[in-house]
């Protein structure tokens, strides 16, 4: 269902302020949604003065230097921190992308620093991601081939390799399918871009025997046919894919063939 | 498992751009349409039952209310049918290169102005 408004339990309140104590002349302000589950409260949006002279150019670099230097109770998820591993993903200056690879140079005024957007927040920028694994389990990603025997290669030439370019590339941050209103409000059961994108680059793998499997079991009113064209999902990716392309490309296969 | 968590904000803070714009715009455009042209069927059928209700609806619709709303419309149509275009080449697997969608997404918003005052114009009988 399309609901709007957040729930009474997660309207964003005023939060406490951080004042700068480095006496810095190159400040920024930077509003920061937190939430503690061991707390009955709402959540709130912090704001932290920070010294960008001795700040580096990413907002991940940003929240690291919130996290020692000013509050080391802030929580979020990061690891490799030059764009491969996908666990920064968040909402900056209201678009989803990777911490660690989005200049705070390119946000003017105040960053403001949100999780990815309608999930349930396990604390502070950490969204709960259970549902959109379980959908991906669900198209059951890894290759199925029973007719060749385990020794053998299986030949494929460089134009089917070429078919999976712009779909392997995925990392799964999930940038692109907590930017899309139709996951918003179908999430349950429309399977969103990112998964989606991950079926396509399963049915046109040319190694790949159940094509036409895979074609019906996202061939869904709901699973699929969700996808309006809103493209939040190809603006919002971090590598550069177009999640929206691979589903137009599912739906003009669905059209063709015959399942 | 626990659903007290709140819900991270969504729609509040999500920044808009040309596409989504349009696609919000053609559901919305949409709804109006399909309460417009059941309108416009009530008022024909209304004909059958004299001229009383077509001098009356013609009366409201000449009124500077009546005319605004015309000129709405005819904005939601041409909007409806530029956008529509719009889809259907996407439908086609084209256009989904996020320059071009802002290209097209532009050319529906300006195209639908662009219509409307040209169908106003032929309308009034200046072309």
């Amino acid at each position: 269902m399309v609901q709007i408004s957040l729930p009474k339990n997660s309207k964003v309140e005023k939060g406490k302020y951080f004042q700068d104590k480095t006496g810095s002349k190159n400040i920024r302000k930077v509003n920061v949604y937190r939430w503690d589950p061991s707390t009955e409260e709402n959540p709130r949006i912090d704001t932290y003065e920070v010294d960008m002279d001795n700040c580096p150019s990413k907002v991940l670099d940003l929240l690291n230097k919130i996290k020692n230097e000013i509050d080391p109770s802030l929580a979020y998820r990061r690891s490799c921190a030059h764009g491969v591993c996908g666990s920064c993903a968040m909402n900056m200056d209201g678009k989803n992308g990777l911490a660690c690879t989005t200049p705070h140079a390119e946000i003017t005024g105040d960053i403001n620093i949100y999780p990815l957007p309608h999930l349930k927040v396990k604390r502070d920028l950490i969204g709960d991601l259970d549902g959109l694994y379980k959908q991906y389990q669900s198209i059951e990603p890894w290759l199925k081939n029973n007719s060749t025997k385990d020794k053998e290669e299986i030949i494929q030439s460089k134009k089917e390799r070429e078919k999976l370019d712009g779909a392997y590339e995925c990392i799964m941050c999930a940038c692109c399918s907590t930017s899309c209103p139709s996951y918003w409000w179908n999430g349950d059961k429309y399977l969103g871009p990112a998964v989606l994108l991950q079926a396509y680059r399963w049915i046109v793998d040319s190694r790949d025997e159940e094509r036409k499997e895979r074609l019906k079991k996202v061939a869904d009113e709901l699973k699929l046919y969700r996808c309006h064209t809103i493209l939040n999902c190809t603006s919002a990716c971090p590598k550069g894919l177009n999640p929206a392309k691979a589903i137009a490309e599912i739906k003009k296969m669905l059209a063709i063939a015959n399942v | 498992m626990d659903n007290k968590n709140p819900l991270s904000p969504h729609i509040q803070i999500y920044q808009w751009h040309i596409s989504s714009l349009v696609s919000i715009s053609h559901r919305i455009t949409g709804i109006i349409n399909i309460i417009a042209i059941t309108l416009i069927c009530i008022w024909s059928s209304l004909l059958i039952f004299g001229s009383d209700n077509y001098h009356f609806i013609n009366l409201f619709l000449n009124s500077l209310l009546g005319k605004f709303i015309v000129l709405s419309l005819t904005w939601s149509f041409s909007f409806q049918i530029l956008s529509e275009i719009r889809h259907l080449i996407m439908d086609l697997g084209y256009g989904y290169e996020l320059k071009t969608t802002k290209i097209t997404g532009l050319l529906v918003i300006f195209g639908s102005i662009l219509l409307t005052i040209l169908i106003y114009l032929i309308g009034k009988n200046y072309i």
